[in-house]
């Protein structure tokens, strides 16, 4: 168990530049008034951040990939449970890695 | 201004939170042991190591500081690559100030600092069905931050059993639970817009950014379209 001295400093660098961030937006928006339109604006902010991890994959356009969006998709829209769809799309991403 | 309701910071909000995000669970730990296989590599020591995982938290800026730290190990590059890495959660701090700002700030603010993708994800998809409870957010950010630790010490200490979590589809696990909160919360037209907004802008960005920079453009003209589509009930609230 050790800590050199260039370390420490360059964790304290690292962990003020994190916490800046998960910090920074949340303190930011206190000086913003919520108009409704704003408001219209952060909600519409979670489902555009999905679209965002979601799209890349789909633009790759690799077989295990989409079918697991595919199946993730299909099981969330027929049974709605997310973690029933994360983990049918998981198997088949898994399955197809193994056979292609 | 309006919204003078203090949202509840309840122990049964955190458990529920803390069960809802098991399912991200496995996953973050088989991450965590990666880092820690890649801290070995780069000659943290095992305190090292596990401090990184605690006050980094999150995997693309701990990898990319990983990059920096054998570089030379500049202040600068390495403060740098972790707000580059981090950018997103600019976002969803601003998205969480509707429902986080009624908590006691030691709440609102040890809260975010267990604020990840995927309990982000979880907590505001649970809030569109009406969740109401912040601790919520708190709970489910410690169900994924106790993992990640853990996997850290597993990893720095063991070196390299466990082998590459792609071959068990565990980096797909992420990418399928967003595409499945997407679909939940799907309410009809209001979201076509928003959808199509963002999922323009990472088609156009793609070929020339990194992942997490598609996240907060996707997020970002998202926003932009919510706004623009978003029809007042009072008609001389113009200004924006």
């Amino acid at each position: 168990m050790s800590i050199d001295q260039r370390f420490a400093i360059a964790l304290v660098v690292m962990a003020a530049a994190s916490y800046l961030c998960r910090a920074g937006g949340f303190f930011f928006m206190r000086f913003v008034p919520l108009t409704p339109r704003r408001e219209a604006a952060l909600r519409a902010l979670p489902i555009g951040v999905m679209t965002g991890i979601v799209a890349p994959v789909v633009l790759q356009g690799r077989i295990p990939e989409c079918a697991g969006l595919a199946v993730a998709i299909l099981v969330m829209t027929w049974r709605g449970s997310d973690l029933a769809a994360a983990l049918a799309g998981v198997a088949v991403v898994a399955l197809l890695r193994q056979i292609l | 201004m309006a919204t003078a309701a203090r949202p509840p910071f309840t122990l049964a909000g955190f458990r529920q939170g803390f069960v809802r995000a098991q399912a991200l669970a496995p996953g973050v730990l088989l991450y965590g042991v990666v880092f820690g296989i890649l801290a070995t590599e780069a000659r943290l020591s095992v305190l090292e190591s596990v401090l990184t995982s605690v006050f980094i938290y999150s995997g693309s800026a701990q990898m990319a500081a990983l990059q920096v730290w054998r570089d030379g190990a500049e202040l600068l590059p390495l403060f740098a690559a972790i707000v580059l890495m981090n950018a997103r959660y600019l976002l969803y701090g601003a998205a969480l100030r509707p429902w986080l700002a009624g908590a006691p700030p030691l709440a609102s603010y040890g809260t975010l600092f267990f604020l990840g993708d995927g309990n982000w994800a979880l907590a505001m998809a649970e809030r569109e069905r009406g969740q109401d409870d912040a601790a919520f957010v708190l709970g489910s950010g410690i169900a994924m931050f106790a993992p990640w630790i853990l996997g850290t010490l597993i990893g720095r200490l063991s070196g390299g059993l466990i082998g590459d979590p792609a071959r068990y589809g565990l980096d797909f696990m992420l990418i399928a639970f967003s595409a499945a909160l997407l679909i939940g919360m799907w309410k009809g037209k209001a979201d076509l817009g928003p959808v199509l907004a963002a999922g323009l802008a990472a088609v156009m960005l793609a070929p020339f950014v990194s992942s997490g920079w598609i996240i907060v453009a996707g997020g970002l003209a998202a926003a932009a379209a919510g706004a623009l589509t978003h029809r007042s009930p009072v008609p001389n609230e113009a200004t924006s």
